[in-house]
């Protein structure tokens, strides 16, 4: 690691972030995509800069949209000379272009790069029935007239039926909330300690607001300047009220709520990586180094593991490497899904038999603080447009750290972790510059 | 029981028949056999039905496949030769010598020991016969035993027993098991999966497998056989559940399952599926319990074990 140069976080933008069916109904993916990177150019002056490469991406993506990055490449003020590639990791497809991308800094191989994702919960692809999909595609090689009749012929009412995506997962059928519901109920975590989980996201993303730290963050688009899913004047009483959910089957322990749990949202994000030479030579800002990160991935299909919890795994491994402890970091940045996945994160770590049979390790791995938590609010108050997050996320703590500088004498130090669909999680340790 | 039952007459079909003309058959034969029952027999028939040259249908394994969620591999999953075989099984069932009704009968158990893979392009022998005809609280079940093996190939490669309930059908001199059949409390774990039943569930399955048992197939056709609505195929269950085990199973294991309440369609049904690994951590088996997501009900259980 020692020989290889660093990669700097020089800055993010994205667009605010839209409760589904809400202000970006009608905008697609590509859209949504090309106004972020219209508003990085904008901010560092990119205009037609051919930048090292661009990758980005999007959990619910059409098959149109093979080539989405790129294409937001061509439509944005960036050089048309920009190569750019897709990323799919479910919901830690932003994080995981930050790292691959900061990787080819570090390795030489490119000077700048822009990571990034968004997502469209409301211009979502429909897909047409297995049915109707066999036989237009034997009705595209049928080649007489009597091939075409007989493609047609296996058509039956049924296939016509569009389906709908759901966030149900592939082997089990049980939605991330339903999975997310089971794992809460597990680790026994308190419907109160949900809701004030939430309460704390909203109130901290307010007051960032109410500071004025999102105004080099986020570009307006379409009429809104904020998360539309903010509320700055939710209470543990409006959040009480709310019915639960997810995991009814439990009875009275069923503790997930609309509240406490993200909405589906859309919105776009785009952080602006580089080597520090490439941003010296232009005068950016440096916010902060790439400094590691690690994939996890957790056996939950037979219920080895809650769905969500492979970050449980991922952030003990990347930090036992770099030789570091929650003792040093400042600001933990852990992606809130559902404020349930978060908290039986924490209790995990806090858990000795966990963590010595599980995790390989002597005892508890620590106790996080709560006051270096999430401190610019998370997905349960700006929303969570799956792919968009981790890039929100990497922008946000990097400008975080930056403003924190140092911390008894080294670098403000940053954690990230993102749990994603499939019982993936990927981490990540970012340092002040 | 590793070779096909001595004392037994072998009976060569020509081809592997066709369920849909068997139950035809069965249904032709019904009421003659609810007249004769005065004078039913109570011996199984001795004969054991023997079909060569079987291959699986690349086509129709495929279905099979795309259908439960199994993986597209070569090797046939285990619930697929059991739709390729039990034809077998089902002529023996229909013979005139057969002491009980094929319409209407209950699937109880379903065991299967599958020893040596087998690739969609092999070339099979099948033999079937009945066995273990027995007294139930309910009325009288028998065993239906098939055997799979590669031709030219004494080694048994498939061997699979299904254990049916003949209901309200009481044999004179056929002893009833005292508590035997009684079931024990349940109370449904955390879900591992569910499944979203659609009311075509039984067409779907009846088109892969070949089983179009009315029960199956629609309310009206189930109704006319004293059914409130269409059931899934049991089979359908223990298949997905197999397939929902995953890849630690391997190609070769054991697959057991009981079948309790029927899954009137549509349903949607709880599955729960916990791994057993060995002292040094392999896979040793994976025992699996289906409900009802609604009412708890319990639909089947059972347990894939390594050979």
């Amino acid at each position: 690691m020692s020989t290889l140069r660093k990669a700097v976080v020089v800055g993010g933008n994205r667009i605010p972030f839209a409760r589904a069916n809400g202000a970006y109904a009608m905008t697609s993916n590509q859209d949504m995509l090309t106004a972020a990177l219209d508003g990085l150019v904008a901010r560092f002056g990119l205009q037609d800069e051919r930048i090292g490469e661009a990758a980005a991406g999007a959990v619910l993506k059409h098959s149109r949209d093979f080539n989405l990055t790129r294409e937001a490449v061509l439509g944005s003020a960036l050089s048309p000379e920009t190569p750019a590639y897709d990323v799919q990791q479910a919901c830690a497809t932003g994080l995981e272009t930050v790292l691959g991308l900061a990787d080819k800094i570090k390795l030489g191989r490119i000077e700048s790069a822009v990571a990034g994702g968004v997502d469209s919960a409301s211009d979502a692809p429909i897909v047409v029935s297995e049915g109707l999909r066999h036989a237009v595609l034997e009705l595209n090689g049928a080649k007489t007239v009597q091939q075409k009749l007989k493609a047609l012929s296996r058509l039956r009412p049924k296939d016509v039926t569009p389906v709908a995506p759901g966030t149900n997962e592939p082997r089990t059928g049980l939605s991330m909330g339903e999975h997310q519901a089971l794992t809460t109920a597990q680790w026994d975590i308190s419907r109160e300690a949900q809701d004030e989980l939430a309460l704390a996201s909203h109130r901290n993303l307010a007051d960032a607001y109410g500071r004025g730290f999102f105004d080099d963050l986020i570009t307006p688009y379409r009429g809104l300047a904020r998360d539309s899913n903010l509320r700055p004047d939710t209470s543990m009483d409006k959040l009480g009220s709310l019915k639960t959910v997810f995991g009814r089957q439990l009875g009275d322990k069923a503790t997930m709520t609309a509240g406490n749990s993200t909405p589906l949202t859309d919105g776009a994000s785009s952080v602006l990586l580089a080597s520090e030479e490439w941003a010296e030579s232009r005068d950016l800002p440096i916010l902060a180094d790439v400094v590691d990160g690690e994939a996890a991935a957790v056996d939950f299909v037979h219920g080895k593991d809650g769905l969500l919890m492979a970050p449980v795994f991922a952030v003990p491994r990347l930090l036992g490497r770099l030789g570091l402890t929650f003792e040093d970091i400042d600001y933990f940045e852990i992606h809130e899904a559902f404020a349930g996945t978060v908290l039986c994160h924490l209790a995990a770590w806090e858990d000795e038999e966990f963590c010595r049979e599980r995790l390989g390790l002597d005892g508890a791995f620590g106790k996080v603080d709560r006051a270096k938590l999430n401190v610019n609010g998370s997905s349960l108050a700006a929303g969570h447009p799956f792919a968009a997050t981790g890039g929100r996320i990497v922008a946000t703590l990097a400008k975080q750290l930056h403003e924190r500088g140092s911390v008894g004498g080294r670098p403000a130090r940053g954690l990230i972790s993102v749990c994603a669909a499939g019982g993936l999680g990927v981490a990540a340790v970012l340092e002040a510059r | 029981m590793t070779a096909p039952v001595s004392g037994l007459e072998t009976v060569e079909l020509p081809e592997m028949p066709s369920l849909s003309r068997l139950y035809v058959a069965a249904a032709r034969d019904a009421a003659r056999k609810l007249v004769g029952r005065a004078s039913a027999r109570v011996s199984l028939p001795r004969a054991r039905h023997h079909v060569a040259g079987v291959r699986p249908d690349l086509v129709k394994m495929t279905e099979y496949q795309t259908l439960l969620g199994e993986t597209k591999r070569d090797v046939a999953p285990a619930g697929y030769v059991h739709t390729l075989a039990f034809p077998a099984a089902m002529s023996v069932m229909g013979r005139e010598d057969f002491p009980l009704p094929l319409l209407g009968m209950v699937h109880l158990r379903n065991s299967v020991e599958y020893l040596l893979p087998i690739r969609y392009d092999d070339l099979l022998e099948v033999w079937a016969w009945a066995e273990n005809l027995a007294g139930h609280r309910a009325g009288t079940q028998v065993e239906l035993v098939v055997e799979v093996r590669h031709a030219g190939n004494d080694d048994v490669a498939w061997r699979g027993t299904s254990t049916y309930l003949a209901k309200g059908v009481y044999l004179p001199g056929v002893d009833k098991p005292g508590l035997n059949g009684q079931r024990d409390e349940f109370s449904p774990p955390a879900p591992t999966a569910l499944w979203r039943l659609a009311s075509e569930t039984g067409r779907e399955y009846a088109a892969v497998s070949g089983d179009f048992n009315p029960i199956h197939l629609s309310s009206i056709s189930a109704r006319a056989l004293g059914m409130r609505r269409s059931i899934a195929h049991g089979m359908y269950t223990a298949s997905r559940a197999l397939a929902e085990v995953g890849p630690q199973k391997g190609d070769t294991f054991t697959w057991d399952v009981a079948f309790e309440a029927p899954v009137f369609l549509p349903a949607r049904v709880c599955l729960s599926i916990t791994d057993i690994a060995d002292d040094d951590g392999t896979w040793a088996r994976s025992e699996f319990v289906g409900w009802n997501a609604s009412s708890g009900r319990r639909h089947f259980r059972g347990t894939i074990a390594r050979l």
